[in-house]
């Protein structure tokens, strides 16, 4: 199943993830209309400067088990099954912040949004965008990131690039290699390798 | 296999639930002198204030017991143990038992005051109790809080926010004094007062009087004040009264070691009951609070089947959002004056911002956040995993500290 992956390696800090969550979350959807609305919508990813002001990339992990839903006090932080998103009721929040205690992460903030109940300040977080899922979108911070610090994908796709990366590192340059002529032989062995990891 | 829980609160559903999560066909028996399924006994303020009924704050559905496959025993109290025989009794019943849970919760710490037995004096906490609050608030012209700790500080929002005038009776010189330090306790002693809550501090209640229900109390300083409603938030004493000290070691609470399991193999204690190894203290000792109940509950519970988890500790903490002010609390904050323990903080009065962390042998100890809580949970993580600090300590204090900054480049 595919899954948030963060690579906080490759995030610059530019925050466009944290408009279009914002965005994702409004009730226009459009980026213009979305910062005029009241309640402002508000990112539930949170970029923050590292020790040498590098970026990264803060939100929920949807644990499991997760702390939050454990600490709630009204049972409102609940895990959805098919997804395993944990995601927090709007109704049965009472704000009273003992999952932010229990957050390991620090990845819950507390405002009010379009839809909340009665319009009262509650406990947000990443809910993986179930409403585009919904629509067969990718979440919004994935789509907007371009540097590749946010996909969306399987972990084993996530783990086996990061597999070959740290492989290709122990290959010879890349000069050494154009220089080097290969036989037909070993081309047409490459060329055919390459069609069968394509399609794995 | 027959398993026994005494108790009917979070520690003892979370027992139950990782029991069965484990053991499928086991015998489970829950057993509670209260009589409402299980409920959130933190959300009982909110039902004083008003918030919500009841019906509620139920924490678990309706068919909990029954989906679950526990035997519920309502409106009971154990009254002994037969250790050697692995039996319990039960006013006229004797039940037999492979594996024991105690999670009998604590009870309130009765005051030392004469007149305690005239009307309208409550404790608070179970929902029985708040019922009966309500009930009596729809005569009450002044009410008196007794206890400044989480109780007093919860009853006392509770009754303002109906419109009640409220006395608030201390011990301390400022609320919350076992959570919080004296440079947020007068921070919070302020914003009460500011509030309209009328504070009195260094002082107890000696007496009340009245008719038949309570009309006065006599103050340590000799003082009176009238008062028909009191609420007495003086703290808890675990529920242990049906313990033998012979059987089972116990010290505040039931000892138990980091298994959750009491000096008899067979038997286990958890939540408010349980006196276990504090983190920061190093040293027995009980954190009668919600999220430690849910631990010690789920870890109890898998280990009465057979597994051997580990509870690294338990940990006070606490996070309170009360009368404009937001309020997270953990570990150690007042650590003795010893060369040992560094101690950084930041307090900008305009912006009711204070922040200060408590570290010893570099790891963090202790906390204490008044507004701007929201990132609390990071400085817990450090806390109970015991994280050496590798990055300048003076990074804590700023507004804008969160995970990335832990990281190392």
């Amino acid at each position: 199943m595919k899954t948030l992956i963060v690579n906080p390696q490759k995030c610059l800090g530019c925050m466009q993830c944290m408009f279009a969550c914002a965005t994702a979350h409004s009730q226009s959807k459009m980026p213009f209309q979305a910062s005029l609305e009241k309640p402002l919508p508000r990112s539930r990813i949170h970029i923050g400067a590292g020790q040498m002001n590098e970026g990264f990339p803060n939100r929920c992990r949807h644990c499991d088990p997760a702390p939050c839903l454990l600490a709630c006090l009204t049972g409102a932080i609940y895990r959805d099954h098919d997804t395993g998103s944990v995601l927090i009721d709007p109704e049965k929040c009472i704000n009273c912040a003992s999952c932010a205690m229990a957050c390991p992460f620090g990845a819950i903030r507390f405002f009010t949004y379009h839809s909340a109940f009665g319009n009262k300040t509650i406990a947000m977080k990443c809910d993986n965008c179930m409403d585009r899922r919904a629509q067969d979108k990718i979440p919004a911070c994935a789509q907007a990131c371009k540097t590749g610090a946010l996909t969306f994908e399987t972990l084993e796709s996530a783990s086996k690039r990061k597999t070959n990366a740290i492989a290709r590192t122990i290959s010879p340059q890349g000069q050494e290699l154009s220089d080097c002529q290969l036989s037909d032989e070993m081309n047409l062995y490459n060329a055919y390798k390459q069609q069968l990891s394509a399609l794995c | 296999m027959k398993y026994i829980i005494i108790g009917n609160g979070i520690a003892g559903v979370h027992a139950a639930e990782s029991i069965r999560h484990i053991d499928t066909s086991g015998t489970i028996q829950m057993i509670s002198d209260e009589t409402t399924s299980p409920y959130s006994r933190p959300m009982i303020s909110h039902v004083l204030a008003g918030f919500t009924d009841s019906q509620k704050i139920h924490i678990r559905p309706p068919n909990f017991y029954a989906q679950l496959n526990i035997e519920p025993l309502f409106g009971k109290r154990i009254t002994q143990i037969d250790i050697p025989k692995k039996q319990i009794h039960l006013d006229a019943n004797t039940l037999d038992y492979d594996r024991l849970l105690i999670a009998s919760g604590a009870d309130p710490r009765p005051i030392n005051a004469e007149g305690q037995d005239l009307q309208n004096i409550f404790f608070m906490r179970t929902v029985a109790q708040v019922l009966q609050i309500k009930k009596a608030l729809l005569k009450t012209k002044r009410a008196l809080v007794l206890g400044g700790g989480l109780v007093g500080f919860k009853a006392a929002y509770g009754l303002m926010h109906r419109g009640i005038p409220v006395t608030m009776i201390i011990g301390s010189q400022y609320p919350l004094s076992m959570q919080v330090d004296p440079t947020a306790g007068h921070l919070i002693l302020e914003s009460l007062r500011k509030k309209g809550l009328d504070v009195r501090v260094g002082l107890s209640v000696t007496s009340f009087e009245g008719k038949q229900t309570v009309q006065g109390a006599f103050l340590s300083d000799g003082t009176h004040l009238s008062c028909d409603l009191v609420i007495i938030g003086k703290g808890v004493l675990p529920s242990k009264a049906f313990i033998s000290d012979n059987d089972i070691q116990t010290q505040s609470g039931i000892l138990v070691d980091q298994h959750m399991t009491t000096n008899n193999p067979d038997i286990f204690a958890a939540g408010d009951v349980a006196q276990c190894y504090d983190i920061v203290r190093q040293s027995p000792w009980i954190n009668a609070i919600w999220p430690e109940a849910v631990l010690q509950g789920r870890i109890a519970g898998a280990n009465m089947t057979g597994k051997s988890l580990t509870h690294k500790g338990s940990l006070g903490r606490n996070v309170i959002r009360m009368f404009d002010l937001d309020i997270l609390t953990a570990g150690l904050v007042n650590p003795p004056d010893n060369s040992s323990y560094i101690v950084i903080s930041d307090h900008n009065a305009r912006n009711r911002y204070y922040r200060k962390f408590v570290f010893n042998n570099n790891r963090l100890i202790g906390v204490v956040m008044v507004n701007h809580i929201e990132q609390g949970g990071l400085f817990l993580s450090l806390i109970v995993n015991q994280i050496p600090i590798q990055f300048p300590l003076k990074n804590f204090l700023t507004r804008t500290f969160h995970f990335g900054k832990m990281l190392k480049k």
